[in-house]
């Protein structure tokens, strides 16, 4: 019983299905036929990412930059044993027909792990297949050329055949006549081409068939007459029509399947292995469908353990007690230089566009850096293989589209853009007063584009893949994506108080290549990139014009030694150049000692400044395989050069895992990990420090991952971090050799310390009928933060930010959140109709007491100071919030209609985010957060 | 530039929010003991030389004079107790600390002005150190703002008790170009483009708002000159601040004037509202005027007010 593989199967729903090993089904004994398909496979570990299948343009995960880093199937399992299941005595009296629909879970020998019926058939079928499948045997799968478990949906089929009716002589042979059905399976509402698809008239599993290719064409040669046309074909429900076919003619037809489950996109279940003690990945649909974020994926990582909840809905990521600006965010590998549009808006990655997220709180690789806190690294989209597919979506602030087709065999284009209309509406809403003007004019876009070459679509692995491109094969993308932000404000009239002038203008554009070049077990990948950046400024008087070119590259050179030993080297580069021209009334404490109270207007300084800066690492691991040990050692040497600055900073890190069974996996990291300081506040004194060095930290973390079952999964994971040499700011005040008193703005004082617990269970879908999905996070910490000397002239925030401390130079954070809850939880109601929703609670972060006793007038300033209780010895009120997302979409014949409503805080939660004191310092304020926040989006795709 | 963008963000987020919240005791309604107030004849004093020469010493010793606004309105010409220090550390705003303090004058006075001849720059501490070097010890910057000395004043009255620092400055010329601090004097007044004359009450009625102005002050701004902090000259102009108070309902500003860093100037212009509900009453207002650099005056109206 030989298993004939065919074409990867490709367009289920929105999401090209990837991971899946389809296999052709196979007719059974003449009279009683227990008939198997294997229809799909996906890697399995728990956590529902999704598989990058036999894709071809990603290289294995051992030598991917971060761009790259995604998972392989690079050998999908065979059939090696099939075992025939007898057919239940009672439904074969009764004459009943079945088809078992089974999750298999394939070990990493190739043996049957588990078997889990999805759709029960009852009258005995589901244990007689069940029983027979435990028999299988696999060839093992491999992931990233690892033997690794995965696991497969695999249907049996029990039919009944008609009696074999008397075969005729010789002399009575007739004639054979012939009809032709060709056509294209389409799927439904998404318009994605149907491959692997079984077509054939009745249903018959003698008649003759055909399977449909990586275009969803197939061409099934049957006598004339009518065909009760069925399709058959993995993630979609069971097409039937008819079709009258003429003899000698060729019938053109285009069938449009619906895709199975209640969901409008098919579920597929995968998991890389991971190579780092914690990596949390995001599916764009989570990232779309997360109630509270609007959709937008960085605000996403928010939900996830180990990060602190920021105020308000800024979306800053504060990772295991971190400050902002000390993760790093990344898309495919390249540095996103700002994260947010306007006012902590929507972040500049479109989250169409994306492909998933990889979040690492702390503890991994040496292939990346420029970071304290933890990684971000934004997954882009490669555009479809099979046609042209889109998406355009509609909400309060702003409107775009996504657009994804081939271009030609092995290149693809994907392309979003964005932007909003806010800058139109606010005129109707603002204020009309005679004797004074309000303008407000804030406006953004982004757009992303990514060209995919080298994708051999007709391959199932990369064995397969380098076969068909004669032993080597190089395959890449080319990737643009940048952000515009504009805000103009003006006020003013004779009747305010003031006339008040701010124009503000950030853009960025970078240019990514990618170039992935293997041949057996070397894999090299190569990404050069360029940017531009620009920052204007205008107030009043004062005006800042920034320019910025960034040039990098990053080489990832892997090679398996042997199946035990993995190596990885590489570079990662990057040249910065920034200018600014400058205009600017005198300012004070920068060029003069201020005087407390009203700021003079200084006299007009004119500078231009400009700055490079060098940033470059070279890194080196390797995975070392020992019984059920992986021991990754690494080490990432950093140099810096920036104006007169040299830097040097050496990162040894090491990741061991225990795999202590196939479902348990005990994990552990240590190493110390460096952030260079921004180039412009290296700039020359007193607006920037030459002199400062790498910003450094030390991360530990423990932990264990247990999957309890297919669907359910649990981590937990304690760390401990320290940071030193942080930079904060100012800094303390110095001495000129030749005269002249400076207070340095930034220093390297800047320590921090935490300690915490992380708990994520996490429940996927088992298949496109499974209606449940959602995710608990849970994280138990305390963060420290503070100066390692004393606190300077000023005070001065702790980290370069917060609030100002008493004598103590260290406490805690201010974004200390003791307990952080967060419950994600979706359910598919069917009918198009999804509801999800997203309960938080975190403890209230710290705030140092008033104590007042008596007024402290300071005349001069004319304003009072606080007395105050020891520092961060009192909490705000914890945070709750629920926040719910209704969905609902409307599946069209070529498109999809879907419309969403995202209540944030349904239940009006008076929450507090900042307290501040009334002028004398006697009483302290809260102030509230957002309060209840409806929103309404539209999207359409094709 | 991302993390200060970030900040700004929450900068900006917390300022919007705050601005939804309404506390209830405002900075320009007066209603109990309070000093509004301090300035110092001269408001600097600038020694002809730079060199410890004991003429220059002489020069900073000279008798200045210390006023400072107190209001109690609802003290019922109660006896306010005063102490006035002067001591070196900016930081000890109630200059607690006995060895590097110098008790200039202490009584018992009202509400009203406070007038009192002092010399601090004659005061000694602790072992008959001249306070003026203690404070330049204390100064980070050396000197370079000049020699800032903390004047603390300490009325208190019943269960009310008020420290209101003041530095005074003493200068030499650094630079070229430098010389001593005029006080600002405000012009005059205008209600809803009315002048507001100073010896008697004006006649206001109805629940307002009523729009007060500064008469134009900028040609009182001085241009003026400071070391820098790389020893050079660095030129400012003065952008005045007006700090408005008043003992029934409030302004719409508490401040006004000043300037941001792009240099744009605020214009004396704020809206005076009655309180709802209250009776006809004198009502008496304060302009407190800062030039920015230690200079400071006020002016005094009255106005009664019916409904």
């Amino acid at each position: 019983m030989a298993h004939v593989p065919t074409a990867p199967e490709r367009g289920a729903g929105g999401a090209r299905s990837r991971g899946r090993i389809p296999y052709a089904p196979r007719p059974m004994s003449p009279s009683l036929n227990a008939r198997s398909a294997l229809v799909a496979a996906s890697l399995l570990l728990g956590t529902p990412a999704l598989a990058q299948a036999p894709q071809d343009a990603a290289p294995p995960a051992e030598a991917a930059p971060p761009a790259q880093a995604q998972p392989v199937i690079t050998k999908p399992p065979e059939l090696l044993q099939q075992v025939e299941a007898p057919y239940p005595p009672e439904a074969l009296a009764e004459g009943l027909t079945a088809s078992v629909r089974l999750i298999i879970t394939i070990a990493a020998d190739g043996s049957v792990s588990d078997v889990l019926p999805t759709e029960p058939a009852g009258h005995g079928f589901d244990e007689a297949a069940i029983a027979a499948v435990r028999q299988f045997r696999f060839s093992p799968a491999e992931v990233d050329g690892v033997p690794a478990p995965v696991q497969v949906e695999y249907i049996y089929h029990f039919t009944l055949d008609a009696p074999p009716q008397e075969a005729p002589g010789p002399e009575q042979a007739p004639v054979a006549r012939k009809a032709t059905l060709k056509g294209q399976l389409i799927s439904r509402g998404s318009r994605s081409r149907v491959a692997g698809a079984t077509v054939r008239c009745g249903d018959d599993p003698e008649a003759p068939e055909a399977v449909s290719d990586a275009d969803g064409r197939f061409s099934l040669d049957v006598p004339p007459g009518e065909c009760a046309v069925r399709v058959v074909a993995s993630g979609y429900q069971l097409y039937q029509t008819k079709e009258l076919l003429q003899e000698d003619e060729t019938t053109e037809v285009n069938f449009f399947l619906a895709p199975t489950g209640g969901a409008l996109e098919t579920v597929v279940r995968s998991e890389r292995p991971k190579k780092e003690v914690v990596r949390r990945t995001i599916t764009r649909q989570e990232a779309q469908r997360t109630p509270g974020t609007f959709g937008d994926p960085i605000r996403v990582i928010q939900t996830l353990p180990g990060v602190a909840r920021a105020p308000f809905i800024s979306g800053q990521l504060l990772v295991r007690g971190s400050n902002p600006g000390q993760t790093a965010t990344m898309m495919d590998g390249v540095g996103i230089p700002l994260l947010f549009h306007l006012l902590g808006g929507p972040s500049v990655v479109n989250a169409e566009f994306i492909d998933q997220l990889d979040f690492f709180p702390g503890g991994y690789g040496s292939q990346y850096g420029r970071a304290v806190g933890g990684i971000v690294e934004v997954g882009t989209r490669k555009g479809a293989a099979d046609t042209l597919h889109g998406s355009v979506k509609v909400d309060l602030l702003d409107a775009g589209f996504f657009l994804e087709a081939p271009v030609k065999d092995g290149i693809s284009v994907a392309a979003a853009a964005r932007r909003s209309y806010i800058d139109t509406l606010l005129p109707a809403v603002l204020p009309k007063d005679e004797g004074s003007t309000l303008s407000v004019v804030p406006k953004y876009w982004d757009y992303q584009l990514r060209v995919d070459f080298g994708a051999k679509r007709d391959a199932r692995s990369e064995d397969e893949a380098q076969a068909l491109a004669g032993g080597a094969r190089s395959t890449g993308y080319v990737m643009a994506f940048g952000s515009d932000d504009q805000l103009r404000l003006v006020t003013g009239g004779p009747e305010t108080e003031r006339d008040l002038t701010v124009d503000t203008h950030t853009l960025f554009h970078r240019i990514k290549g990618d170039w992935t070049y293997r041949k057996g077990a070397l894999t090299s990948v190569f990404t050069p990139y360029v940017g531009y950046d620009g920052t204007s400024f205008k107030f009043g008087v004062a005006k800042q014009d920034g320019v910025g070119y960034t040039v990098g590259a990053r080489e990832v050179l892997g090679l398996e030694l042997s199946p035990r030993l993995t190596v990885r080297t590489g570079l990662d580069l990057v040249y910065e150049h920034q200018s600014f021209d400058v205009e600017f009334p005198a300012p004070e404490n920068f060029e003069y000692v201020a005087f407390p109270g009203a700021e003079s207007v200084g006299e007009l300084l004119v500078e231009h400044i400009g700055l490079g800066s060098f940033d470059g690492a070279l890194f080196v691991e390797a995975d070392l395989k020992v019984g059920k040990f992986i021991f990754t050692p690494g080490v990432r040497a950093n140099y810096q050069r920036a104006g007169d600055a040299r830097n040097v900073a050496l990162d040894p890190r090491l990741w061991v895992a225990f795999n202590a069974t196939e479902r348990t996996q005990l994990k552990g990291s240590l190493g110390l990990y460096s952030q260079p300081g921004e180039t412009f506040r290296f700039i020359t004194l007193p607006y920037g420090n030459p002199d400062l060095s790498y910003q450094r930290a030390f991360q530990s973390s423990l932990g264990v991952e247990h999957r309890l079952t297919d669907v359910f999964n649990v981590d937990v994971t304690g760390f401990f971090n320290r940071r030193f040499s942080n930079i904060v700011a100012p800094g303390q005040i110095i001495s000129l050799p030749g005269g002249g008193v400076f207070q340095v703005p930034y220093s390297n004082d800047g320590i921090g310390r935490a300690l915490g617990v992380e708990v994520m269970v996490k429940k996927q879908r088992a298949s496109a009928t499974d209606k449940w999905s959602g995710w608990l996070s849970y994280t138990f910490s305390q963060s420290l933060d503070g100066r390692a000397g004393p606190l300077p002239e000023g005070g001065g925030g702790f980290g370069g930010f917060g609030p100002t401390g008493d004598d103590t130079a260290y406490g805690l954070s201010p974004f200390d959140q003791t307990h952080i809850l967060t419950l994600v939880s979706n359910y598919v109601l069917g009918n198009g109709w999804e509801l999800g929703g997203r309960f938080r609670y975190t403890t209230g972060r710290p705030t140092t007491p008033l104590n007042h006793t008596f007024d402290q007038y300071q005349v001069d300033r004319n304003r009072f100071s606080g007395m105050y209780g020891p520092y961060a010895s009192a909490r705000m009120r914890g945070f709750h919030q629920l926040d719910v997302r209704v969905d609902k979409g409307w599946r069209f014949q070529s498109w999809t209609l879907g419309v969403y409503l995202d209540v944030q805080n349904l239940y009006n939660a008076e929450n507090t985010e900042f307290t501040f004191n009334d002028y004398r310092q006697r009483r302290e304020y809260e102030v509230p957060g957002i309060p209840i926040l409806p929103v309404v989006g539209v999207k359409g795709s094709f | 530039m991302k993390t200060l963008l970030n900040t700004g963000v929450l900068l900006l987020w917390g300022l919007a929010a705050i601005a939804c919240v309404d506390p209830e005791d405002k900075p320009s309604s007066v209603h109990d003991l309070r000093v509004l107030g301090v300035s110092t004849e001269q408001p600097e004093l600038l020694a002809s030389t730079c060199e410890q020469t004991p003429e220059a010493f002489d020069e900073l010793a000279a008798e200045v004079t210390y006023r400072a606004l107190l209001v109690d309105p609802a003290g019922e010409g109660r006896p306010l107790q005063y102490q006035l220090w002067a001591c070196a550390d900016q930081d000890d705003r109630t200059c607690a600390n006995a060895a590097d303090r110098a008790l200039l004058a202490e009584g018992t006075t009202s509400a009203g002005e406070l007038t009192l001849p002092i010399r601090p720059g004659a005061a000694r501490v602790a072992e008959d150190k001249l306070l003026l070097e203690r404070v330049l010890e204390e100064d980070a910057y050396q000197g370079l703002g000049g020699i800032r000395m903390p004047l603390v004043l300490r009325v208190a009255a019943g269960g009310e008790e008020v420290y209101a620092q003041k530095l005074m400055v003493f200068w030499c010329p650094v630079v070229e170009g430098m010389k001593a601090n005029e006080q600002p004097v405000l012009p005059g007044l205008r209600v809803d483009d009315v002048p507001w004359p100073e010896g008697e009450p004006l006649e206001l009625s109805g629940p307002g708002p009523f729009v007060v102005t500064a008469d134009d002050v900028s040609d009182r701004e001085e241009a003026y000159v400071v070391p820098g902090l790389r020893l050079q000259a660095v030129n400012l102009k003065e952008a005045w601040e007006i700090a408005w108070y008043t003992t029934l309902g409030e302004f719409s500003l508490s401040e006004t004037g000043g300037a941001d860093f792009g240099g744009q100037q605020g214009r004396h212009r704020v809206e005076w509202e009655p309180a709802a509900g209250a009776t006809a009453q004198e009502v008496t207002f304060w302009a407190v005027v800062r030039d920015g650099r230690g200079g400071s005056s006020w002016l005094v109206r009255r106005a009664r007010w019916t409904p």
